[in-house]
Order: C-alpha cells, then structure tokens, then sequence
C-alpha cells in the first residue's frame, strides 16, 4: 500500500467540509438543547398547573422560572388594588440578608416600571438602565434582568423578576420561555383563585345554613353563636354585632368575639361616621380597606373591615361587623355577599325564633289569666263568704273571748283575700295601653328589692291606686317605696315587712311595717328627704315604734290638683 | 223606730249571697228583701220588690252589674245601687261611675263597711269621692286605655260619658240627647268596650264552668 493509495481532500472543500461538520454538531447541540429546554417548560407547566392552594401555585412559579432560565434570584409581585406590590414571594435570597435588608420591595424603580407598562423588560446590566433606582443597603448584587407580566384573565395579576443569568445575561430564547410559563402562570394562578373562592362558598353556606338551623332553635344566645361561627369562616380577627342605642346617636356593641372581645361588649360607639352607623343608616353591606376605615375604628385597632345589617321584620334591628387587624388581607367583595347573605338568613332565623318565644309567653300569660281568674272567681268569693259568716257569728256571741279570737280570724281572712287580689292583678297583662300602672311598677321594685330581706315584702293596695297615682307623684311614690324598704332592710334587722299603698280619705297613704326594732339611723338623710316630699306636697311623714315592730307612714292629700 | 232600709243581694255565688244576707239580716235597721243570681233573674225580681238598695255583683253569669245596674235606674231611679266586686279599686271605681251607682263595695271584709256602705247609700249619700270620681272621668275621655285611635271614643260616646257622670239614667239620657233608651244601651256598651273594662261574657263563663267541673 503506499500513500498514492489513500483518498485525498483538496484543502480548501476540506476546511469547509470541517466548517459544515462542526455548524452541523453546533445545530445539533443547539437543537437538543432547545428541546431539553422545551421539555423543561412542558415539565414546569405541568408542576404549576398541578397545584390548587394559590400560595404553592406562586412559589412553585417562581421557583421553576428560575431554573428554566438558570437565574440566581427569582420573584413574583401581586399588584394590589392601588397599583402597589401587594405580595412579594422571592426565592434565592438568603433568610439573612432578607432580614438585614428588612423591607420587601414596594414596587419602585424598575418593578413599578413593569407595574406601570406590562411588557417584558430585559437588561443585560440593571444599572445601565434609566429606569433604574438602586438597590437597598446589603441588598445582593444584581446585574442581568427579565421582568416578565403574569395576567390572569385580560387583568395584570403581577410579574415575574429574574435576575442574574448563569450564562452573564438573558437571551431572547429565555424570554421567550419565560412569556410561555407566565400564561401558563396565569391559568393556574385563575384556577386557585376560583378553588379558593369556591371553598370560601362552600364554608359560608355551610356556616349559613348550621347557623340558620341553630339560631332558630337556640336555647341560649343565638347570636354568640353567629360571631363565633364568622369569626371562623371569615378568618376574622374580630367580629361584632350591634345595635342602636337608645339616645339615637350612637349604637351599642353587645357582642364580640376576637381581639378584646371582653372588653368592648358594652361599648357604645357613635352611629355619625362609624361604619356600623353609616350601615344602619343606609341598611346596604359596606366593604373597606384598611385605609378607608374611619378614625374610631383604627383607635379599636382595626383594619380592613366589612358590615352588613342584620334585619328582623324587613326593618335593620343591628349590623353584623367583621373585621381583620390592619395589615390583614383585605376582604373581597365575594366575602361581603356572602356574610350578607348569612346576615339575612340569621335575621330569618332570628325572627322564627322571636316569634316562637312570642307564643311560648302567650300561652304563658293565658295560663296566668285562668289561674288569675280561678282564684278571683271562686277563691276570693269563698274567702269573702266564710269571712261574711264569721262576722255574724261574731255578732251573736258574748262579749268575752270568743268574738275577739273571730275577729282576728277575720281579720287574717281579710289579708288573705288583699294578698290573692294583689296576685291576681300581678299575673294580668302588665301594661294597659302601653303604660305601666303605677301598682306593676311598685310590685317590680318590691320584687326587686325583697332578696335584700329575709322574706319578701308584702305589698297590699287600698283603693283606686292606678288612678290617682299618676305622674310626679308616682316618682315620689316609688322613691318612698324604694327608700323606705332600703332603710328596713339596712338598718331594722327585720325578718318581715310589709307595705300598703292606699287611697284613704282624699289622700295617698304609704305604710311600711316591718318587726325589726327601731332604729336611730331611721332618720336618715334618705327619710328626711322622703319627708320633704311629703311636705312640698301638702302631706307629712312620721316614723314610730314599739316594742317589735316599726311603722313609717307617708301621707299627701290628693285635693283635687294633681298631676294627671 | 224608722222604716228599715230594703236591700236586694245579685250574686252569682251563692256561699257570698247568704254571707251578706246573714251580715245583713243581723242588723235590726236592715231588711233583705230579694236575691238573685244572674241578669235574668234579678231584672224582673227587683222590678216587683223595689228596694232602697240593691247590691249587684259586677260580674254575672248572664251579664254583668253595670249594665244591670243602669237597667234598674232607668226603670226606676230611686232605687239606688252599689257595685259589689271581687275585682281590684281601679276597675271599680270606673264601674261604678259608668254604671251610675251610688259607689262600690270589695269582697273584702275590712272594716266592715258593708253595712256602713248600705246605710250611707240608703240615705242618698254617694261613697265615692268626688275628686276621685272627677278623675276617673277625665281619664276615660282623655287618655284612652287602646292606643289605637280606631277604639277612641266618638264624640257621641263622650256625651253620653258627661251625661253618665252627671247621674243620669239611659232613659234620661235618651231623653236630652232625643235618642231611643236601647240606642243609648248600646252606646254605653261601646263604651265599656272601648274603655277596656272587663265584662264578663257568656262565652267565659260557660267555658270556666266546663273546665272546673272534671276536677271536681
């Protein structure tokens, strides 16, 4: 074999031929490697569209961008409503330098240029750009950067930022690939969005309807059980009911549940300017951010905040308020249609049960009326016959023991008989067009204060007392009742008291009674005063004792002139 | 020794009936002449017997003693009659004046004023006090006890309210005002109605007696 024999390239088509070989294992290479990346795109859709909870939906987005287009540092902003960076999640950063930078980024410099114009920003140099405005202290060096828009619907969601390039800068490709994993981004982000929304429906409707079952078949406090059960679903940090007061100006907070949740019940806020106010006032569902609340609720220490009126009877009978603390997210407006919706329902449910405790006292009252009226119709009369008969046994006896002893009988029988009457007429219906007779008011206070002594007063009223006690004079008289009893439950160590109201002889009578001994402290301020009304009135007042038993009389004519 | 006072007792107990007669009976001054148990029987009883006094239970089975008690002044205004009731001063005092009695009794036994009360009303004296009678009346026609405006009373109702306070009988009334004495009953029942004051209907009665009669 000798040379001659071997096949031989000239030297030029041979170096084009090298040329062509090596573009060829170029092209290749380039090919397998755009392919490898394609097929990493496909696998990094397939990991974020795998994902429903919307937090791992975004890291996840961040993450796989970054190793799609080899980054060092990755994140992704939520735009809020007012334009801002609402959420920042990044990915890269050392838990260190975050907390020596301290702040997460507001969305200035280039990140608001993105915000402002959502078209994909890429830089070999961040610093080289116009538009750029430094960096924070301790902040990493950054240089190459893709900043691409993520939007969900025809809406900007946010962007993804990518900073630093294995290969020194971003190339087209890159940018291409990232513009496809942020559609991709979009869909998914749009999938856990409706997920979360319908989950968050599902636990309203669920809370509404346990809530409409047990508010209308509540023993105890219905609405304790409708904060509490909110407070839950709407992931609240405190949520009140209130309701307006009486003075027209401001409303009363009787429930609470959450952040000082002891503390405020009771507390009244002003219904001008207040959120529950503005609510009562307009009867419609109210949502706010946290820097629309006014200034009383941020002195509660609340942020974003939503309230709905809670309505009985088609008429608003309290607002229902919701709040988280500020900083909190804010509420969606689906939020607010579905606590309003339970608003109505409770409010439904509410009314059921009014009106179910409205028939229990119904039948209550009736069955009061029958044994009202049972002992007036058969035992007063019986009582009032046998005391009739021993009066006229009394009569025909000798002087001498035996009509005195009757006497006392009769007498007994004759308290009997004031006491079933004064029973009778506290089991009737108490007011009568819509006023409480002054005798319901003396039975409450009486009632009011017995425990204060050992047996509970007996009260006892001679003549028309509704009718001429009317009025200033009904103040007075209960205030005689009131300081009077006070003082025997005080002072006289009395085991028993009595008390007779009456009209006698053209004047109002007060008498207390009670077996405690007399006292010194029984001129006290208080009956002192007692006895000054008595005087501006005409009347006069005296305190006596014997041995046993005390009696303080209060009297005052009526002569015609009074305060009817 | 004077002529003794004529009493008829309406009542539909009977235990309370014989109590007052017996009360009664045992003073020398005092006559029972009649009783009666319901409307019905007492109407043409007293009619016949026409006492000085007759004492007539507001609540009766057929009826009650204020319309009875104005039925039998207007038959005859010289008898003069005083409501008995188990009911409360307040409810009295409106009945009594209403019915133009000479005042009211309670079931009660104190200070025995029964007697006192009949001879007081047999010598044409009045037990209430004008003041307070003066009060019930403004109360009536003033503030009514429905606050709906439906049941106030018309301005013929508070005639016949003026007239009844002044004493006079349906038939007197009907005599000023030219109405027929039936028209001027049922302007006063209106009025009893719409003054809330209880009366005691048929219906009640009959349904109270059903139900105490098992556990008897």
């Amino acid at each position: 074999m000798t040379e001659e024999g071997f096949l031989t390239f000239p030297e030029e088509p041979r170096a084009k031929l090298d040329e062509a070989l090596s573009d060829l294992v170029t092209r290749a290479s380039d090919v397998l490697a755009t392919q490898g990346r394609l097929r990493a795109l496909l696998k990094a859709n397939q990991l974020i569209s795998q994902q429903l909870d919307l937090p791992v939906v975004l890291r996840r987005i961040v993450e796989t961008a970054i190793d799609l287009v080899r980054a060092e540092f990755g994140a992704l902003g939520v735009i809020g409503q007012e334009g801002n960076l609402e959420q920042f999640i990044h990915v890269g950063m050392g838990t260190a330098d975050v907390e020596r930078i301290g702040h997460l980024p507001e969305g200035h410099g280039l990140l608001g240029a993105l915000i402002v114009d959502p078209h994909p920003i890429r830089l070999s140099h961040l610093a080289d750009d116009e538009r750029y405005s430094g960096f924070p202290a301790h902040h990493p060096r950054m240089d190459s950067f893709l900043g691409v828009p993520i939007l969900v619907g025809d809406r900007v969601f946010g962007n993804l930022y990518l900073t630093n390039a294995a290969a020194g800068e971003f190339s087209s490709d890159d940018e291409e690939l990232v513009k496809a994993l942020a559609a991709t981004a979009g869909f998914a982000i749009d999938n856990a969005r409706m997920f979360a929304n319908a989950q968050r429906r599902q636990a309203w409707f669920a809370a509404s309807a346990e809530l409409t079952v047990a508010v209308a078949g509540a023993t105890d406090d219905p609405l304790e059980l409708v904060v509490e059960r909110v407070r839950q679903v709407a992931c609240a940090d405190l949520v009140r009911v209130l309701i307006p007061s009486r003075d027209s100006e401001s409303m009363i907070i009787v429930r609470a549940r959450g952040q000082d949740e002891d503390s405020i019940v009771g507390l009244e806020i002003s219904r001008k300017g207040s959120v529950p106010g503005r609510v009562l006032q307009s009867g419609k569902p109210l949502l706010l951010n946290e820097d629309q609340v006014p200034g009383a609720s941020k002195t509660l220490g609340l942020g974003p905040t939503m309230a709905v009126p809670l309505s009985t009877a088609g008429k608003t009978s309290g607002v229902l308020a919701v709040s988280r603390l500020p900083g909190g997210v804010p509420f969606a407006p689906e939020d607010l249609e579905m606590v309003a919706d339970l608003a109505g329902r409770v409010g439904i449910a509410l009314e059921l049960a009014a009106a179910r405790s409205d028939r229990q006292h119904i039948a209550l009252m009736e069955e009061r009326g029958r044994i009202a009226r049972d002992l007036h119709d058969h035992v007063i009369q019986q009582l009032f016959a046998t005391g009739l008969e021993l009066q006229s046994i009394a009569g025909t006896l000798p002087a001498g023991g035996g009509p005195e002893r009757l006497e006392q009988a009769i007498s007994h029988i004759d308290q009997s008989i004031g006491q079933i009457r004064t029973a009778v007429f506290a089991l009737a219906p108490k007011s009568r067009g819509g006023q409480i007779s002054v005798r319901h008011r003396i039975i409450d206070l009486v009632g009011e204060l017995g425990s204060a002594l050992t047996e509970k007063p007996w009260v006892s009223f001679e003549g028309p007392v509704d009718l001429v006690i009317v009025g200033a004079l009904a103040d007075d008289v209960l205030a005689v009742v009131r300081e009077s009893l006070t003082n025997v439950a005080k002072h006289a160590s009395a085991t028993k008291a009595s008390l007779v109201v009456a009209i006698r002889d053209s004047g109002v009578e007060i008498e207390v009674q009670n077996d405690g001994a007399g006292h010194p402290s029984a001129r006290s301020s208080g009956l002192t005063n007692l006895r000054e009304r008595a005087l501006s009135r005409g009347g006069d007042a005296t305190f006596s004792s014997t041995d046993g038993a005390a009696t303080f009389r209060w009297y005052v004519p009526i002569n015609g002139r009074h305060d009817a | 020794m004077p002529e003794a006072i004529r009493v008829f007792v309406v009542d539909d107990h009977e235990v309370v009936r014989r109590g007052v007669a017996a009360l009664l009976e045992s003073e020398d001054d005092v006559e029972v002449v009649g009783e009666a148990g319901s409307v019905a029987q007492a109407r043409p009883r007293i009619a016949a017997t026409v006492p000085d006094v007759a004492l007539l239970d507001m609540r009766l089975p057929d009826g009650d003693g204020i319309d009875l008690c104005r039925d039998v002044r207007s038959q005859n205004p010289n008898v003069r009659c005083i409501i008995l009731t188990a009911h409360d001063d307040d409810e009295a005092v409106y009945a009594a004046v209403v019915a133009g009695a000479s005042g009211y009794v309670l079931k009660d036994m104190r200070s025995a004023s029964l007697i006192d009360a009949v001879r007081a009303v047999a010598q044409g004296r009045r037990l209430l006090d004008p003041a307070i009678s003066r009060m019930a009346l403004t109360r009536m026609s003033a503030s009514q006890p429905s606050a709906s405006p439906v049941d106030a009373l018309n301005t013929r109702e508070r005639e016949i309210l003026e007239l009844i306070a002044e004493g006079m009988t349906n038939r007197q009334i009907g005599e000023t005002l030219a109405l027929a004495e039936k028209t001027v009953k049922n302007y006063v029942s209106s009025l009893l109605a719409k003054l809330g004051i209880q009366r005691r209907t048929q219906a009640v009665a009959v349904q109270l007696e059903h139900r105490s009669r098992p556990s008897e």
